[in-house]
């Protein structure tokens, strides 16, 4: 826990790829069950942002502190803190030369340790978690966009994390498949996970997230609960973005 | 009206179905003709080699090329040969169907091999057959060195495979270094890539073998040099293949596996060389068919009668006999290991290109 009483929190964040300033001083905390939900245009830098806190991009300035660690020290042990974020990413990334359940126990053998069958056992578990053990054995191409995507989230749920990320998880997949990836989510929520969810699936920030982020050019422009982002944006680049994508036929 | 156009449909009809058959006709005679050039030509000849036993076999070759028979087949295949050019050169662009135009213009490329062939073979015949076929093909000179070429082929294959290996592992260990993001680990890698891939591999085995064997004072065999400088050699070819296979695994796979909390080489071991292994089957059997070639440079070791490769035996045979037969005889067993070995790696790409192997999130 941060001194703040949070779980994750980033201070004056900025990030540049060459002479392009990504992240322009982003502070921003994120309490222990909550769901931060991150929306905004695209190249406002959300997916940049979700990776600088597991140091999947290292923050060019500023700091982010995890569990009341300074993780942007050079000399904590990223690996280490990598085991308590989970990540989903848009392009499911799972490993194709792998079954679904040996994407699942490969890091809990050899990052946590466990023992095969005590790995096989808890993969099991997640994956009826995301209502999928009857494709323990099929490899990733044998699966639906959903699906592999409801597997790389039972893989990062096997490591036990305190806070989850995902990165768009739903952009990849055809509509018909986006529900089923939303209800795990959901689900995980109600669970009292704490996540940070960049997406573009306004009725899922506003159904299941606790706080809304809006991002644009690299700043946070405003943050509230989701009714008052929704219903009554202060900014005008917010309306701008809100009308655009809620109601994207007129 | 509708009378005179299906009258005329009919008319039509029986026209193309005239066109469709001359297009099967040209494929029929092209097929013919190149069989007259290459099958004739081959019947007879293998018809005198057999016939008698009282000449050497060489002799019997060039009495069957300069058989009557033989300028009569080589004449007359490339007579119809020229027929089926002509007619499917004429012909391919009035073919009412696909499948006749494939035919007329299959026909006329087969028609214009014949042609070729046979001219050769006439122009070859008309030569000197007979100084070309004693120093070629005087396979009489070859009996009593078959336990030798088993020999010689037994190294080849040993060099070759042993120096692959140890090319294989020299290899990834590179490509890794190769991919450092730190200069002061990539430097040396490419200096030694560049280093080996820059300097003809006799260069390397005769510095070896004359320089660095002496000045470190090393007590090994020819043989034993000759698969190191191989797989020191091979390393490097072996580090540039893997270096492009694990950089065409998608960014996300590291990703993934350093998001999980894997460090940087067991994200590298388990979850991105696997699928980089399975990418460079190909290219690294390419290069294997290249060191079974390349193991004939030995020769500039000094090397025991039984640790000799398939060409210095041939080219032992050559000395003794001053007939090059034995290259011949060298080049049939090259061939014997090197198709197979080239039919499998063209039939592992296809099945990589058609998807058998998976790609993540696609």
């Amino acid at each position: 826990m941060n001194r703040d009483g949070s779980l994750v929190r980033l201070e004056d964040v900025h990030k540049w790829f060459g002479r392009n300033h990504v992240l322009r001083g982003i502070t921003l905390s994120v309490a222990p069950g909550e769901v931060l939900v991150v929306i905004g245009p695209s190249g406002s830098g959300k997916s940049t942002l979700l990776r600088c806190i597991n140091l999947l991009e290292e923050p060019t300035r500023g700091r982010v502190w995890f569990e009341g660690r300074d993780i942007t020290d050079v000399r904590t042990d990223l690996n280490e803190v990598r085991t308590h974020i989970g990540i989903v990413f848009q392009a499911f990334n799972l490993f194709p030369h792998k079954t679904a359940l040996e994407n699942i126990t490969l890091a809990l053998t050899k990052v946590l340790k466990m023992r095969p069958e005590e790995a096989r056992e808890r993969a099991m578990e997640e994956l009826r978690h995301v209502g999928l053990e009857h494709k323990a054995d099929s490899y990733p191409g044998q699966l639906s966009g959903g699906q592999q995507q409801r597997v790389a989230i039972a893989r990062a749920l096997a490591m036990r994390p305190k806070l989850m990320l995902f990165d768009e998880v739903t952009s990849a997949l055809d509509p018909e498949l986006i529900g089923e990836v939303l209800e795990v989510m959901r689900r995980l929520a109600e669970e009292g996970m704490t996540m940070i969810v960049v997406t573009h699936e306004m009725g899922f920030a506003r159904e299941v997230g606790t706080r809304v982020v809006f991002l644009d050019e690299g700043v946070i422009l405003e943050e509230g609960r989701p009714e008052e982002i929704f219903s009554r944006p202060r900014h005008e680049r917010t309306r701008q973005f809100l009308s655009r994508v809620l109601e994207p036929l007129h | 009206m509708a009378r005179t156009s299906v009258r005329e449909m009919r008319v039509l009809a029986a026209e193309e179905r005239g066109l469709v058959a001359l297009g099967r006709a040209t494929l029929s005679a092209g097929a013919a003709s190149v069989a007259l050039v290459l099958g004739g030509t081959l019947g007879v000849v293998v018809a005198h080699v057999l016939a008698t036993r009282r000449t050497d076999v060489y002799e019997r070759i060039v009495a069957g090329l300069r058989a009557d028979t033989t300028a009569l087949l080589l004449v007359a295949g490339a007579a119809l040969g020229a027929t089926a050019l002509v007619t499917g050169w004429w012909g391919y662009r009035r073919m009412p169907t696909k499948g006749s135009r494939e035919a007329a213009i299959s026909g006329a490329l087969l028609g214009l091999q014949a042609v070729v062939y046979g001219g050769l073979l006439l122009a070859f015949r008309a030569g000197n057959p007979e100084r070309f076929a004693f120093h070629f093909l005087n396979f009489d000179v070859l009996r009593g060195s078959f336990g030798q070429f088993l020999t010689g082929a037994k190294n080849t294959m040993l060099l070759a495979t042993l120096g692959e290996a140890g090319g294989i592992a020299i290899g990834l260990m590179l490509s890794l270094l190769a991919l450092s993001r730190r200069m002061v680990v990539r430097a040396p890698a490419r200096a030694y890539i560049n280093f080996f891939r820059g300097t003809p591999l006799i260069w390397q085995l005769s510095i070896f073998w004359f320089g660095i064997r002496i000045g470190l004072n090393l007590t090994i065999t020819g043989f034993q040099a000759a698969v190191l400088v191989f797989a020191m050699n091979t390393g490097a070819y072996a580090a540039e293949v893997f270096r492009a296979g694990i950089q065409s695994i998608e960014r996300g796979q590291l990703e993934a596996a350093r998001g999980l909390g894997m460090s940087y080489f067991q994200a590298m071991w388990y979850a991105i060389i696997p699928q980089a292994v399975r990418r460079v089957i190909p290219p690294l059997m390419n290069e294997f068919v290249i060191l079974i070639k390349d193991t004939a440079l030995i020769l500039v070791l000094g090397l025991t009668q039984s640790e000799l490769d398939l060409y210095n035996v041939a080219s032992q045979g050559y000395s003794a006999s001053f007939n090059a037969t034995f290259f011949v005889a060298a080049a049939l067993g090259y061939l014997a290991v090197t198709l197979p070995l080239i039919r499998a790696v063209n039939v592992l790409e296809r099945r990589l290109r058609s998807g058998l192997v998976g790609v993540a999130g696609a």
